[in-house]
């Protein structure tokens, strides 16, 4: 049996659910993991070994805000002698130049700094603080210490006709990757999608803009661009399958076969606290419930598609259909599909051209600091 | 996939922020780098051991066609369809 399941590859440490931000899109559950149930360092230092012996080569370090744990360069030294690649997915807010050496001497392999735009006041207001120009001297000072840097964007309605200023942003940067992440439409961004999802003339810009930039900057620059499922017929294939390659654990040491998963109802998530990582990758219900093609219905399960796709996104099924085992929406064969479009035809009239003025219609998680 | 040519007198170096190591589980060299990881097969593991930034892409394809017994322009083919895929990871400095 156990050698038909397939071995992680990526893990996802969500160190915490704090942060000094409160982006509208944030991809924290939208109900929040109090600071106290949070792991300790000997826990989370035993799931980095776990997660090794299983066959995990990368960890992404994570939250939250991940630099909120004072541990955190003892995690990093954990991950580099277990043999782990590991990558800091931070604001930088926090990141002073001393802390940075001492995560590259722990063993830190790279850094990923998410920005909002390439100006300071949308910036800013998207985040809820002033945080735009400490970023630039964070991504100025992690390129100067010698430690890999990529540049993440979420793209929305706001910010994606400033993409071309992004994407210079990124090169002055001396970014060696450029993640131009389209808004995932689930828990806050779900909320306000109505509000963040561009149009398909701006989806179609923006997507020709990468094209091109990723051609000019070939063997300089990294960038990736992937067209919202929302725009798309055919699904996107969901974590390269459900319990196939990854695994998260959230701040209380819950593990989820995806950092939304949580989202979906009636499935039951079992603990580091309680069982080892192995035994929740074979046999937990968490990851057992949708790994493979047995589970799924018509049109997935006779699909050509069904082991490209592997049936879409099952937290995006749960969420617009209230049944987490169907086809997901934004596939052309699903049933559902009709209201996705309708949907996405409902925000095409109407695009505010000054996102900012729109602000106050955004909900937003609340800041937390320690 | 975007691609060009690479001058057979350019000298690959693999990026500091690649990293080679030994797979656990299946005792193969794999090539780390953020966001992802590629298992190497032995052709690839002696690419990559070559990308020094001191050896040409010229004379890494006469001492892999020496090595594994096969001709220059075959083995030149594999070499560059590996090196561009690891120059659009941006994962290779040509010097």
């Amino acid at each position: 049996m156990s050698s038909l399941i397939p071995r992680p590859y990526s893990l996802l440490a969500e160190l915490t659910h704090r942060c000094p931000l409160h982006c509208p899109y944030c991809s924290n559950p939208t109900q929040l993991t109090p600071t106290r149930d949070e792991l300790t360092t000997s826990e989370w230092e035993r799931v980095l070994l776990e997660a090794a012996d299983l066959g995990v080569l990368q960890v992404g370090f994570s939250g939250g805000e991940p630099l909120q744990r004072r541990d955190l360069e003892e995690l990093v030294a954990r991950a580099r002698t277990a043999g782990l690649y590991s990558n800091l997915i931070t604001s930088s807010l926090g990141l002073t130049r001393r802390r940075a050496e001492e995560l590259k001497a722990a063993g830190l392999d790279s850094v990923q700094i998410s920005f909002q735009s390439d100006e300071a006041s949308l910036a800013d207001s998207i985040v809820g603080a002033q945080a735009h120009s400490k970023k630039l001297e964070a991504a100025h000072m992690v390129h100067n210490i010698g430690l890999p840097l990529t540049v993440n964007v979420v793209l929305h309605r706001g910010n994606i006709e400033r993409l071309a200023e992004i994407i210079a942003l990124a090169e002055s940067l001396g970014a060696e990757r450029l993640e131009l992440a389209n808004t995932q439409y689930y828990g806050w961004a779900f909320k306000n999608r109505a509000l963040l999802l561009p149009s398909r003339l701006q989806i179609e810009i923006a997507a020709q803009l990468a094209k091109e930039a990723s051609k000019r900057l070939f063997g300089k620059m990294e960038i990736l661009f992937v067209v919202p499922d929302y725009y798309s017929s055919r699904p996107k294939p969901c974590m390269n399958g459900w319990g196939r390659r990854h695994l998260t654990v959230n701040p209380i040491g819950n593990v989820l076969p995806c950092p939304t998963a949580g989202h979906i109802k009636g499935l039951r998530f079992d603990n580091v606290r309680s069982r080892p990582l192995g035994w929740i990758w074979t046999e937990s219900e968490a990851f057992t419930r949708f790994r493979g093609t047995a589970w799924m219905p018509e049109p997935c399960r006779s699909c050509e598609f069904r082991e490209i796709d592997f049936g879409g996104c099952r937290c995006q099924a749960a969420l617009l259909t209230g049944d987490a085992t169907v086809t997901d929406p934004a596939c052309e064969l699903s049933p559902f599909r009709r209201e996705m479009t309708g949907f996405v035809e409902s925000t095409q009239q109407n695009v505010p051209t000054d996102f900012s003025t729109r602000l106050e219609e955004l909900l937003f998680r609340q800041n937390s600091w320690t | 996939m975007v691609s060009e040519s690479i001058p057979p007198t350019a000298r690959p170096k693999l990026s500091a922020r690649a990293r080679l190591q030994t797979d656990k589980i299946t005792g193969k060299p794999v090539l780390l780098y953020p966001e992802g990881a590629l298992i190497l097969n032995p052709t690839a593991h002696a690419i990559v051991s070559l990308c020094t930034g001191r050896e040409t892409v010229e004379a890494i394809a006469f001492s892999l066609a020496t090595r594994y017994q096969n001709s220059v322009p075959e083995i030149s083919n594999q070499i560059s369809a590996f090196l561009n895929r690891l120059r659009a990871k941006n994962l290779l400095e040509l010097i």
